[in-house]
């Protein structure tokens, strides 16, 4: 089993049913988990920031550092893995924020709004997610069978 | 609660940074000085000079020309980044391997105590304020107090985090536990390492800049409030304090800060922080 690890505005896939796929430290960052049971592979992405017109030549280098630019990368990464969109699972979690009364700090916010706009545009749903709060969180997915979970405050719970 | 006699011992007991590295600072800030001054300091210093010139000649700093000596070094980059090197060469040594009271290793100390410094000259060049002096020391070294009461934190771990999951922000609930917090200790450690006002008063007031007093560095504190925020936000060096931290409502009127500075100012800096973070941790001998 090799674990694979997701780095901060990174992406990870795989089709050996024997790997791990985690990210660790999500503040307001978001990862998306995605599992096809058929064709057993998954993917995750770490994305850090809404929308890639804030920095578009940092997109061009590292796309997985925003939502709008990742997220299509990560699906398409399964496609061509032979992963079909009607059989995917997909999980969400982080999107986490500060004691912060004015919302300036809101990156969280403002990355789970993008990808809820970009999932419906496209007909994906979320199966399960754990975002916001003050929260820290370490998700894990496995290839295998598709069980993710996600770490926080000292817990880890089944997502 | 803890006794002050017993904080104040805990903070003579931290190993002194290296006193080149204040040497340099002094020299840094005093307009006499001269290249040979800053040689002079270095050179004796093995470790120094060896990690300086390593750095320098990083892809970091993207310098036209090989630095081969110190002088060079020193022409090339400028006597304030030679001496914001120092202060991160004399740092790295002082840090244990782990601080169990905030569930850190080093390297997640290190990483978090770079993204500040790094995020606070950055987000000042975003905003197109002039960056005051010291404000990536001052950055490199805001969480200095966490140093010295780490072991007190680790002995009270529990009833902190039970604040904390009740709402409580880290900071607040290191003082209600202990009686102090991190903060408040670093202003001590400034104090006993001789720092300057700048780098004492972004560790006393990084998480309420706005009760500074009115005589402090309040544009060092600021930027170094707003990048410690923007850091944990980004889980650079996260900690057990997780997200709990309170983001100063005055600071946004200060600097001027809109919330797309700070997406540019993470998305532009993000590899950079990474990258000096690595040569920092490839250094030789007792580092993280």
């Amino acid at each position: 089993m090799s674990t694979l690890t997701v780095d901060i505005s990174d992406l990870k896939v795989s089709a050996d049913p024997d790997d791990l796929i985690v990210t660790y430290a999500l503040g307001s960052c978001i990862a998306v988990m995605v599992h096809d049971p058929v064709r057993v592979a998954a993917g995750m992405i770490h994305y850090m920031l809404p929308l890639s017109e804030t920095s578009p030549e940092k997109a061009k280098a590292r796309p997985a550092m925003f939502a709008d630019t990742g997220i299509p990368l990560l699906f398409q990464s399964l496609y061509a893995l032979g992963c079909k969109k009607e059989h995917l699972v997909v999980k969400v979690a982080g999107g986490g924020a500060l004691y912060d009364d004015k919302g300036l700090f809101s990156i969280g916010k403002r990355n789970y709004t993008i990808l809820r706009k970009m999932f419906w545009k496209t007909g994906v749903i979320v199966a399960a997610e754990d975002v916001g709060g003050a929260k820290s969180r370490t998700t894990r997915l496995h290839v295998g069978t598709g069980r993710c979970t996600v770490a926080s405050q000292g817990l880890e719970v089944e997502l | 609660m803890i006794a002050p006699a017993l904080i104040l011992s805990q903070v003579k007991a931290l190993p002194a940074l290296a006193s080149s590295a204040l040497r340099l600072g002094e020299l840094a800030r005093d307009e006499r000085s001269a290249a040979a001054d800053f040689e002079q300091v270095v050179r004796p210093d093995p470790a120094l000079t060896a990690n300086l010139l390593r750095v320098a000649n990083s892809a970091y700093f993207g310098l036209r020309c090989r630095a081969d000596s110190v002088r060079q070094a020193i022409t090339l980059l400028g006597v304030k980044r030679v001496s914001d090197l120092a202060a991160a060469v004399a740092l790295a040594p002082v840090i244990p391997a782990r601080l169990p009271g905030y569930d850190v290793e080093a390297s997640a100390f290190w990483l978090h105590s770079v993204a500040v410094a790094t995020l606070a000259e950055r987000l000042a060049a975003q905003l197109r304020r002039p960056c005051p002096e010291l404000t990536f020391t001052a950055g490199l070294l805001h969480d200095m107090g966490k140093l010295a009461i780490g072991s007190f934190v680790g002995d009270a771990a529990g009833e902190i985090l039970a604040h904390v999951r009740g709402g409580l922000p880290f900071v607040s609930a290191e003082r209600a536990v202990l009686g102090v917090d991190h903060g408040e200790v670093g202003g001590l450690v400034a104090e006993a390492w001789s720092l300057p006002p700048a780098a004492a008063a972004a560790a006393r007031w990084h998480h309420a800049p706005g009760d500074a007093p009115d005589d402090t560095c309040r544009p060092v504190v600021d930027l170094v409030h707003a990048a410690d925020a923007l850091a944990h936000a980004l889980g650079l060096g996260a900690d057990a304090g997780e997200l709990a931290r309170s983001v100063d409502a005055g600071v946004e009127a200060r600097l001027g800060v809109r919330a797309r500075d700070l997406e540019a100012t993470a998305g532009g800096t993000l590899d950079d922080i990474h990258e000096l973070a690595a040569l920092f941790l490839r250094q030789p001998g007792g580092t993280p």
